[in-house]
């Protein structure tokens, strides 16, 4: 289980951190891409834009050094839940857009749009989110309880 | 020597008994220490993610900030988001948000061009262009700006008809998303080729004179809800099906509202 648990850290905390730095580069895009969504109001859509991508790399890099393992997980697992709302109701209010999960997004054409494809990435990291936030405990982590250790000396 | 034994006994399981204590008062201290740790973690890494937060927020929206004092490019309608050619009194009106590095907006003025202008010559529909400029690339030397920019520039000087002319001699001579995109030389050229020459234009066409003036009116379309190109308003209704005879119907269907 350590070993999973730090596999799932790797692939979450790479995912986020990518995520977030991609969103970096252009503001104006990331603008764009929030407010293709049609959910927020003005006034949000740039402390979102922003905000976000912030929040992304924060946890990601948590996940990835190993500190705050539990609380990173559950603020993943929160970001995605609201990934997949926001996509899936783009999709069933029929919008043509790219999701922007990786920078880019704003509204593509009706054959390029990948919902299911989207929907089923974020859940499968969802759970993958839920599961560490359920155990915690992996190796190769900065912070977190002495378990390995422990575990170790008495394999020794 | 059994009454010594048992007080030594005693002694060694009182001396044991202090030393459990004391082990797990250490213990204890250890846990509350391990605790204080961890609260003082907690709340530095929150200040730092707050302040992480805010700080891009506010770096971020400096850069997205867009000029006001901007330099708006004469002969345009509505505070200078839109060009408008043909006449006031066509019953039809078409919004076109459009991209000049965008194929789909090529397919489109490929398609309906033809249809368009002699819609437009003969009062029944009038245009107006929002351009829009998000395929900058470094690949493309940021094409979609420079050639918004030279249409502005060249419905600054030479007015709509001008603008009509090179607009559609930017989609005749459109380069290959992903390509190099045209040169400035070739901007001017056409600019020229359509009515717009002098100094001031290739000056304006060269320096990106009218930069903010893109990055507002791209700004603008995204507010309008447009989040893609082209997109194609027939009296303000979203047209959905691009081909000529879509196009067509949509057009006459308003004629006749």
């Amino acid at each position: 289980v350590p070993w999973l648990a730090t596999a799932a850290r790797l692939l979450l905390g790479v995912v986020f951190v990518v995520a977030g730095v991609l969103k970096l580069p252009d503001p104006a895009a990331a603008v764009r891409a929030v407010r293709a969504y049609r959910l927020l109001p003005e006034a949000l859509v740039g402390p979102v834009a922003f905000g976000l991508p912030v929040v992304e790399i924060a946890v990601g890099l948590a996940l990835l050094i190993g500190v705050f393992v539990r609380v990173a997980a559950l603020v993943t697992a929160l970001l995605l839940v609201v990934y997949i709302v926001g996509v899936g109701s783009a999709w069933a209010r029929g919008l043509q857009i790219d999701c922007g999960c990786f920078g880019g997004g704003g509204q593509v054409a009706a054959a390029d749009t990948a919902y299911p494809a989207e929907v089923l990435r974020d859940i499968g990291l969802l759970l993958v989110a839920l599961a560490l936030a359920r155990w915690p405990r992996s190796r190769l982590a900065l912070g977190g309880h002495p378990f390995p250790e422990k575990e170790l000396s008495r394999a020794r | 020597v059994p009454a010594e034994t048992k007080s030594g006994a005693k002694r060694a399981a009182a001396r044991k008994r202090i030393e459990e204590k004391r082990a797990a008062e250490a213990a204890a201290r250890a846990r509350a220490e391990r605790r204080r740790r961890t609260v003082i973690g907690s709340v530095v890494a929150a200040v730092l993610v707050v302040v992480a937060i805010v700080a891009v927020i506010v770096v971020q929206s400096s850069r997205n900030s867009t000029n006001p004092n901007a330099l708006v490019p004469a002969n345009t309608a509505d505070s200078g988001n839109v060009i408008v050619v043909g006449s006031a009194t066509a019953p039809v009106t078409v919004d076109m948000y459009e991209d000049f590095q965008c194929p789909n907006c090529k397919a489109f003025e490929d398609t309906n061009a033809t249809t368009l202008a002699s819609l437009v010559a003969a009062g029944t529909v009038q245009l107006h262009y929002h351009g829009m400029a998000f395929l900058d690339t470094s690949a493309n030397d940021k094409y979609s700006t420079r050639a918004l920019n030279a249409a502005a520039a060249v419905v600054a000087q030479a007015g709509p008809t001008a603008f009509q002319a090179f607009h559609d001699l930017l989609y005749a001579n459109q380069p290959a998303e992903g390509g190099s995109g045209l040169t400035d030389d070739q901007l001017v050229a056409y600019a020229q080729q359509a009515g717009a020459s002098g100094e001031v234009v290739e000056q304006a066409i060269r320096d990106l004179s009218y930069g903010d003036w893109v990055k507002n009116v791209t700004d603008q379309a995204s507010k309008d809800g447009v989040t893609g190109t082209p997109t194609v308003l027939v009296d303000g209704t979203k047209l959905t099906d691009l081909s000529n005879a879509g196009l067509t119907q949509a057009i006459t269907a308003a004629q006749g509202g």
